[in-house]
């Protein structure tokens, strides 16, 4: 059952084949008396509870911290359904209720830390919320005017009830269009809308005040190893990362209780992905990036070197075969399923300003490729991108996939190399990396770690972390930075002003810098310079 | 027991006996030389390994290298090289004897914490006509008691293997002759 939207229920044409259309609508029921059930109906219908527009929705749920689906599991509803809400959808009936209370909350909740964070302005000397390098600013000349206006000291406060239309708040994420700026600034773009990404805590985590029970593995692991070596910090280290493979591998299994899938260990594995001798390799095409710009413009450049914090690590979240491949022969890319293809790989004609997204190949003619290089191409032939045309698949090995499976076990890494960093613990972030870093490498068919034996996972995952190198050379190279080198897993030289693209910083969504150095010093030396300066890494 | 297999293969189903994968599985975690025995490298490898000690030497010749000490050392110094029947005796003299050697210890592994894990991949229907296709899931059971069955691998027993596992492979319940036959058998040691 649909609840009416409009303010007058009355006022719409709920009969359509109204007999008496002369007569008055709302008649009195012993007048009309085959409408008393319509009449009762339209009296039980309460007016509807007014929510925000869509657009604020979302923003009021994420200043919380708040998934959707902790917004769903609250309100009893899918988290798409959330999705929808704000995406436009309105909801209906008794949820429709719970939603705006929701919503109400949230907003006086917002408004209060708001007031709590409020600066004087440099520009107006009003309270502002938003800082701009440092410096606490409206974002907004109108703000500072209206903070200015003698007769409207204070913001009049949006009343819910009566209008469905806000006032627009200043929260962190302003509105798509890019503001004005009030004061002279040196950056000639705009700058771009970018929030610092604040993970919310998981509910298990807020529930209990303490850390997952997985993630004290980790931590009761360096405890034990310090204790036993006296607190020598390099001597537990070693010892630490020695272990570091049956670590991961009892990780990995707590991370699996409760879990949806069965982490199937030693699956029939089709020649291709078994290595043609003990020192060679197998048949499977990694894409590696390796590249560097052919020519930049004349000129001396600075070309900063970045490099992607815990590469391996979020490559870890990539859709995995679950069960045994399975050969399939066919040109129809099936999302739920992931594997190895055989392609004939597109052409490719970027490659002056960025690198082919299958590496550097040598040969021509049909490969076989992993599911984050395919999706990566099928991606970039879609129409968001359209830089190249579609793969051709000639035949795959696929199983069903998922992306979960080992999502808690990055979870649990990713969260204790955050707070190890925090807490300046080296130990524990040494730890960290060789856990994901040697799971990765042992997965296959190495005998360091014989309890896995998935080369298909390993390839993937591999794959993944060249993949979303990639995706970031293509925003550097989209927001007006020159990408001058990509290289292996997590090597990114650009030229300009990366700092507005990514963040600083040791966390897994930012890039640290590596080297800063500078190439070509006039125009005919610029490409020599370019291909000698390089340092080899 | 009504379960067994007849005819296996007979409407297209692909896969190799459990037992028999199994023992593909042992050998492989039992190492062997991987340098094939009809190159100097590995014929060599070989005859160091069966001739180290008084012990290895005993042992060879329980294994069926009933060869004289003078042909042996003809063999290691290069001056002779074996003839094709007794390469084939080398190599089977050496996986005995490297069976045997590594039984013990890979015994102690696979009973060790409660026993081993061991996955099931079910037999490979694709070429079955599909009103003859049946549901056969992936299946896991944890063996405790390993004895039984490295003792027939470890001589080579290939019956007394295919009991052994078979007796294990009850425990999957009433269906578990459909596990009789599979692609793959996966247990880490």
């Amino acid at each position: 059952m649909t609840v009416p939207h409009s303010d007058d229920p009355n006022s719409n044409d709920l009969r359509p084949n109204d007999p008496h259309p002369d007569s008055p609508r709302m008649n009195s029921p012993q007048q009309k008396p085959g409408y008393e059930a319509v009449d009762a109906l339209l009296a039980s219908a309460v007016e509807p509870e007014p929510l925000p527009p869509a657009e604020q929705r979302r923003a009021l749920r994420e200043s919380l911290g708040l998934s959707r689906a902790q917004v769903a599991t609250a309100l009893g509803v899918g988290p798409s359904t959330v999705g929808g809400w704000e995406n436009g959808r309105d909801p209906a009936g008794e949820v429709r209720g719970k939603y705006a209370y929701f919503l109400d909350a949230a907003r006086s909740r917002l408004q209060e830390t708001q007031a709590a964070q409020t600066r004087p302005c440099v520009l107006c000397g009003g309270p502002a919320t938003d800082e701009v390098e440092g410096f606490p600013q409206h974002l907004d000349p109108q703000e500072c005017a209206r903070h200015t206006t003698p007769q409207d000291p204070v913001r009049p406060e949006p009343e819910p009830r009566s209008e469905p239309e806000l006032q627009p708040e200043p929260e962190a994420e302003a509105g798509p269009e890019p503001q004005p700026k009030p004061q002279p600034k040196t950056k000639p773009a705009p700058q771009p809308q970018r929030r610092t990404i604040q993970r919310p805590t998981p509910v298990r985590k807020q529930l209990t005040g303490q850390a997952a029970p997985e993630a004290e593995l980790i931590g009761r692991a360096v405890e034990k190893a310090l204790a036993e070596h006296g607190g020598d910090v390099e001597a537990a280290t070693a010892q630490l990362v020695r272990k570091a493979i049956p670590d991961a591998m009892a990780l990995l299994d707590a991370c699996r209780t409760g879990g949806r899938y069965d982490v199937i260990a030693h699956p029939w594995v089709p020649d291709i992905l078994r290595k043609q001798s003990a020192r060679g390799s197998d048949s499977i095409w990694e894409a590696r990036p390796k590249w560097t710009r052919p020519e930049l413009p004349p000129g001396a450049h600075e070309v900063t070197a970045l490099d992607i914090n815990g590469a391996y690590l979020s490559a870890l979240k990539t859709h995995l075969p679950i069960g045994q491949l399975e050969h399939s022969s066919g040109f129809e890319h099936d999302r739920r399923r992931a594997g190895v293809h055989l392609i004939t790989p597109p052409d490719w004609h970027h490659d002056p300003y960025l690198p082919n997204p299958l590496g550097n190949r040598d040969e021509a003619g049909p490969l076989w490729v992993t599911e984050p290089t395919l999706r990566l191409l099928l991606r970039l032939s879609g129409p968001k991108y359209g830089l190249c045309a579609p793969p051709e698949i000639h035949e795959s090995f696929t199983s069903g996939a998922t992306e979960n499976l080992l999502e808690k076990f990055r979870a649990a890494l990713r969260d204790a190399r955050e707070r190890a960093i925090e807490a300046e613990d080296e130990t524990t972030v040494e730890y960290v990396k060789a856990m994901y870093s040697k799971f990765v490498s042992t997965m296959g068919e190495s005998n360091y770690n014989r309890e896995l034996y998935r080369p298909d996972w390993m390839h993937l995952i591999r794959s993944q972390a060249f993949a979303n190198l990639w995706m970031k050379a293509l925003r550097a190279h989209e927001q007006g930075l020159a990408v001058v080198r990509v290289m292996g897993t997590d090597e990114l030289h650009v030229t300009g002003d990366w700092r507005r693209v990514f963040d600083e910083g040791r966390g897994v969504l930012e890039v640290k810098v590596k080297d800063v150095y500078t190439v070509g010093t006039d125009a005919d030396a610029a490409e020599a310079e370019l291909n000698e300066e390089l340092p080899d890494a | 027991m009504p379960e067994h297999t007849l005819e296996f293969g007979k409407f297209g189903a692909r896969g190799v006996r459990g037992s028999e994968a199994v023992f593909r599985r042992l050998d492989d975690l039992a190492g062997f030389i991987v340098s094939p025995v009809d190159s100097r490298r590995g014929l060599l490898a070989r005859l160091h390994y069966l001739t180290r000690t008084d012990h290895a030497r005993a042992a060879a010749r329980a294994a069926g290298l009933t060869v004289t000490d003078r042909t042996l050392k003809a063999w290691l110094d290069g001056r002779r090289r074996p003839t094709a029947q007794n390469l084939r005796r080398i190599e089977d003299a050496y996986r005995t004897v490297r069976r045997h050697n590594v039984a013990q210890h890979l015994l102690r592994r696979l009973n060790s914490r409660g026993g081993t894990r061991v996955e099931l991949h079910p037999l490979n229907q694709s070429q079955v006509p599909r009103p003859r296709q049946r549901v056969l899931e992936y299946r896991s059971l944890n063996i405790r008691r390993w004895d039984r069955i490295v003792e027939a691998w470890s001589t080579g027993d290939t019956e007394g293997l295919d009991d052994a596992w078979t007796d294990q492979i009850v425990d999957l319940g009433s269906q578990w002759g459909q596990y009789e036959y599979v692609t793959n058998v996966g247990f880490a040691a």
